[in-house]
């Protein structure tokens, strides 16, 4: 390939560590002859948004007016949209209360303040515009962009990962902190990729790569939180820091609490 | 006829921000800092939430210091509990926070401030001919994220920095390889001093009315962690009272607030605010090279913040080495105590890399009950506003491009994290 290929990095509303996780990482050099960078306002100063791409980077959520705008200018100009972390791909934990009003958050936060940007709740990029790719994470790892820069740039797909953080865990040969200690863990609903970091130091998972796609047994995890005595609130209040947004959730969570009593 | 001359999104920042000039035939009519980004609500969303979860969640405020955001939350939580952690599990605290100080300053001078002194747009285009710079800044930010890897368990968001102490600790072996590498890494710190010790700090933007907040150091060494906040105009007051002596206001046009001191001065936090306080408890290589370079660490202008963060990688690399030092004195060390969640209400106010980060939380029956967080950056903006405007009024004659390279460099010499301060700021 002579050409370079041309990439942007775009950050919507986030913490920017999805794209300080790309900064990060030492690779990034040896990319340098490969890819030109066309837009990424964190490291180049000669960024334009208007340019065209051949794989744009998404991350954060849409939770302005101008954002909407944004992702579908993105879209039009690049070959190939890849939602980046979970705020693009799931909402973010700006989300978790997404069912609240607007307004109310508003005054909470800014009281009777107003300001000239039109904010609103924050929403996944996949509400407004087409995504091809997504990278799992708050933030991904670093082998996670590695993997899909290295296959689309030998002209090639990356693989969408659907199973569950349990079975990297298993793999690890970790206690089950969900059994073995009673503790929460959302490991059982929750995208691998992470090499089950937190459950190898004894943390539960928080679920921060988001449900695993199509293959997320909320009743079933949900009935097991149960036994362990947590409550409907308690049980979707946690699973929805990164999941506000899963049209499934709700439902069958209801599910085991209407069968059970 | 005069058109405004905006810059719709600085590059070279954390965060999405613009800057906006308007001028006149007399000169600057204004000057505007807008942040753009959208809010998150990040005290609105975590009311009524579990401590655990919510701890879980104030993290992801900002990624440049996640670790920050993690910990000082932690101790407000421990406070608000009636907690107090051990000695140990609070010097392993600072080992980590240090990982953070590291990376981030390393980050900032290489990849967001070095590109604009060497005449690039970006730095990994300097790497051909700024081969040793380059290196310099993948060793020092390496260093800072393996000490994040091992204490926390990555270096954004972590996890395993929770209530009591941590879920689990590096090895004993871990902790010697640290060391080991801190050790290699200090030269760099060094070249890191040296290097940026040659670089202009405009005189445009001196500003001799300047007052620097930092935390008073809990221990007497130069660092982190403080119960007092001291100012340099010789005030000093504890952190419960932060509401009564930085007040906030909200302006029109950022979602970020703007933070007085004593209700009507602007002042600044950051690496050059620590030193200005706190230089007398500096001590080991920095404190010779704080001597060797005092000129350069001005109080009146906030391009010393550069070099101030600087000087602060070889203090927090010597430090960092000190603390496994004292850690493995006293090994085995146990990971973690109990904490029994009471009500209460706590406040933490600690130095993360850009400046003092504030937490306030009231815990009842496991859950928030209240949180209140101020930001650096939120803290910085109106003194930043003022030092973009004094830039823009010597410049604003001269050709667009040049305006615009010197405003953004005097907003990038804030080290500023736009998506922290949009926020969450309580009335």
């Amino acid at each position: 390939m002579s050409e370079k290929v041309r990439v942007g990095f775009y950050a919507l509303t986030s913490c920017y560590g999805c794209q300080l996780q790309m900064a990060m990482m030492d690779e990034i050099l040896h990319l340098l002859d490969k890819v030109g960078i066309e837009c990424w306002f964190m490291v180049e100063r000669n960024s334009e948004e208007d340019r065209e791409v051949d794989i744009a980077f998404i991350e954060g959520s849409v939770s302005t007016q101008e954002e909407i705008e944004l992702v579908k200018k993105i879209r039009e100009k690049a070959k190939i949209v890849i939602a980046v972390g979970s705020c693009a791909i799931h909402g973010g934990v700006q989300s978790w209360d997404k069912d609240k009003e607007f307004n109310e958050l508003w005054k909470t936060v800014y009281g009777d303040a107003h300001v000239k940007f039109e904010p609103k709740m924050a929403e996944p990029v996949e509400k407004y515009i087409k995504v091809d790719y997504k990278l799992y994470g708050c933030p991904p790892e670093k082998k996670d962009f590695l993997y899909a820069l290295g296959t689309l740039l030998i002209g090639s797909w990356p693989e969408d990962i659907d199973y569950p953080v349990c079975v990297e865990c298993r793999l690890r040969g970790n206690p089950c902190i969900l059994i073995e200690k009673g503790e929460p863990c959302l490991g059982p609903i929750t995208t691998a990729g992470c090499d089950a970091r937190c459950p190898s130091y004894g943390i539960p998972c928080i679920g921060c790569r988001g449900a695993v796609k199509d293959v997320a047994w909320f009743d079933s995890l949900a009935l097991e939180f149960k036994r362990k005595g947590l409550t409907k609130e308690e049980i979707l209040e946690r699973v929805k820091i990164f999941n506000a947004y899963n049209p499934k959730l709700e439902e069958m969570v209801n599910k085991i609490f209407k069968e059970g009593e | 006829m005069y058109i405004p001359i905006t810059i719709d999104h600085i590059a070279r920042v954390e965060g999405k921000g613009g800057i906006e000039i308007v001028t006149s035939d007399e000169g600057i009519k204004e000057v505007k800092l807008n942040i753009i980004e959208g809010p998150r609500f990040f005290e609105a969303i975590t009311l009524g939430k579990k401590l655990e979860e919510a701890l879980a969640v104030y993290p992801r405020i900002c990624s440049f210091c996640s670790a920050a955001h993690k910990l000082t939350a932690v101790e407000a939580a421990e406070k608000a509990v009636g907690f107090t952690p051990r000695l140990e599990i609070q010097d392993l605290r600072d080992l980590l926070y240090i990982g953070d100080m590291i990376e981030s300053h390393a980050l900032h001078l290489y990849l967001l401030v070095l590109p604009d002194y060497l005449g690039y747009s970006n730095p990994l285009a300097m790497v051909d001919k700024y081969r040793k710079e380059i290196e310099c800044a993948m060793a020092l930010k390496n260093i800072g994220s393996k000490i994040m890897d091992y204490l926390a368990s990555r270096a954004i968001h972590q996890e395993n920095a929770i209530l009591g102490g941590f879920g689990k600790l590096p090895t004993r072996g871990q902790f010697e390889e640290l060391k080991k590498e801190l050790k290699e890494t200090l030269p760099m710190a060094e070249y890191t001093v040296e290097l940026f010790s040659k670089f202009e700090q405009y005189e445009e933007v001196k500003d001799k009315e300047m007052i620097h907040m930092a935390v008073k150091p809990r221990n007497g060494v130069y660092g982190i962690f403080g119960d007092y906040i001291k100012v340099s105009d010789g005030f000093e007051f504890p952190v419960e009272d932060y509401k009564k002596h930085i007040v906030e206001k909200v302006v029109g046009h950022s979602f970020a607030k703007h933070s007085f001191y004593n209700n009507e001065k602007h002042f600044m936090v950051g690496a050059i605010s620590r030193i200005v306080n706190n230089a007398d408890l500096l001590y080991g290589k920095a404190k010779e090279l704080y001597n060797q370079y005092k000129d350069l660490l001005r109080y009146d202008n906030c391009f010393a913040n550069n070099f101030a963060q600087a000087l602060e990688l070889v203090y927090f690399v010597e430090r960092a080495i000190d603390i496994i030092d004292d850690t493995l004195a006293k090994w085995p060390i146990k990971e973690r105590d109990e904490v029994e969640i009471k009500d209460g209400f706590g406040v933490s106010i600690t130095e993360a890399p850009r400046g003092l980060v504030a937490y306030a939380l009231e815990v009842k029956d496991g859950k928030v009950n209240y949180a209140d967080i101020i930001t650096p950056t939120a803290m910085n903006l109106a003194i930043m506003e003022r030092h973009v405007r004094m830039m823009a009024e010597k410049h604003w004659q001269d050709d667009p491009e040049t305006l615009k390279l010197l405003t953004e460099m005097t907003v990038r010499a804030y080290d500023p994290c736009i998506s922290c301060s949009v926020h969450v700021i309580k009335l």
